[in-house]
């Protein structure tokens, strides 16, 4: 049987508790949404010895972000390859086919973070998939995660080589004239998804 | 032998400058005229690289060999030559020196304009003229289609002009630029 200051005490750990997880639990992951305007995709390809660059106009991508709970974190990106611009009318005609992207058949790559993420000094590397072309490859993509009060950046450069997704098989593999490494450049400003 | 020009023989850096660019040219016209047509591709991509390469070279070509003229003698003209004729030849010869700079121009202009990268020969990267621009793209297309054209006829007249020379007339026109002893040189 207890005595009052026994259930008195006992009445008090739930409080306890509370206050502890509350102290200890660390920020569940933020989800963000991208703003488009500020965000920019592109990647930087070589041809004929010379770089061009290809922005993708149209992506859409959700972030879950916490620097303490990364193993909740996930990043997610659905980008429409048909919005790629390059500034030539020719180039952009030849990306389109089949030797290239395809749009007829595979308009639309993703990535999406797999597992948890692991910390960097200025931010993470997400283990993720890939997929352009139907082709799924596992990339680590490091990143920098930049908080500006409620909103944050997320920068990163990774390094592609477009034969991993069959980009330009064939008579088309030749390195001297249409560069295998394609560098993609993110800058995602991200702002707090309305829920 | 002599590099120099003289009063009656091409020296021999003016006939190299003059025979180098006529072997470039007619590679020029021969691919041009054939290569348009070709399916998308590889090949063709190579095929202009090679054409847009040889044609800078010419313009290279004949930047030195306007600036050694300037210090360089050259042939008279046949003896008793009408003057309607040296007039025409001389026409003849500064559009045919106007269309070696411009023919490489129009291209890297047209090539500029369409937003294509300029490699020499896999070699070096040459700057843009011009970003791209579809409406001088077009432009410049047509002026290097319509100097092309240009080009064909007056090197048929050039050549026809050179076999009249040496048949017809039989002076030393055509042997000034082969290097030959002149006939009748002095």
């Amino acid at each position: 049987m207890n005595t009052p200051r026994q259930r008195r005490r006992a009445a008090g750990w739930p409080v306890a508790l509370a206050a502890f997880a509350t102290f200890a639990a660390p920020a569940a992951p933020v989800a963000y949404t991208v703003d488009p305007a500020q965000s920019s995709l592109t990647f930087v390809g070589t041809q004929q010895g010379e770089k061009f660059t290809g922005t993708i106009k149209s992506f859409r991508a959700a972030v879950r972000y916490g620097p303490t709970e990364l193993a909740a974190s996930t990043l997610d990106v659905s980008m429409d390859l048909k919005s790629i611009d390059t500034r030539s009318g020719e180039r952009d005609a030849a990306l389109a086919t089949a030797i290239w992207f395809d749009y007829a058949h595979t308009p639309t790559a993703t990535f999406k973070s797999v597992g948890p993420l692991r910390a960097t000094r200025d931010g993470a590397v997400a283990d993720a998939d890939l997929v352009i072309k139907g082709k799924t490859k596992r990339i680590a993509f490091p990143f920098r995660f930049t908080a500006n009060g409620a909103t944050a950046n997320l920068d990163a450069r990774v390094t592609l080589d477009r034969l991993d997704f069959g980009l330009g098989a064939g008579e088309w593999a030749d390195d001297s004239v249409i560069g295998h490494k394609v560098d993609v450049v993110v800058h995602l400003v991200l702002k707090p998804a309305a829920n | 032998m002599a590099l120099h020009s003289t009063a009656y023989r091409w020296g021999a850096v003016a006939r190299l400058f003059h025979w180098l660019t006529a072997l470039g040219v007619l590679a020029l016209i021969a691919v041009g005229l054939w290569m348009t047509d070709l399916p998308n591709g590889m090949r063709k991509i190579n095929i202009y690289a090679l054409h847009k390469s040889v044609g800078i070279t010419i313009l290279g070509l004949t930047v030195l060999r306007l600036l050694w003229r300037l210090t360089d003698d050259r042939p008279l003209s046949p003896p008793g030559q009408p003057a309607w004729q040296q007039r025409a030849a001389q026409a003849a010869h500064v559009l045919l020196y106007g269309l070696l700079i411009a023919m490489p121009l129009s291209g890297w202009l047209y090539n500029s304009a369409s937003g294509f990268p300029l490699r020499w020969f896999k070699l070096a990267n040459l700057p843009h003229l011009v970003e791209a621009d579809p409406a001088l793209k077009e432009l410049a297309h047509g002026a290097h289609e319509f100097g092309a054209w240009l080009l064909i006829a007056l090197v048929v007249l050039h050549a026809a002009a050179a076999l009249k020379h040496h048949f017809v007339d039989r002076d030393d026109t055509l042997n000034a630029m082969l290097g030959r002893r002149a006939k009748d040189s002095k």
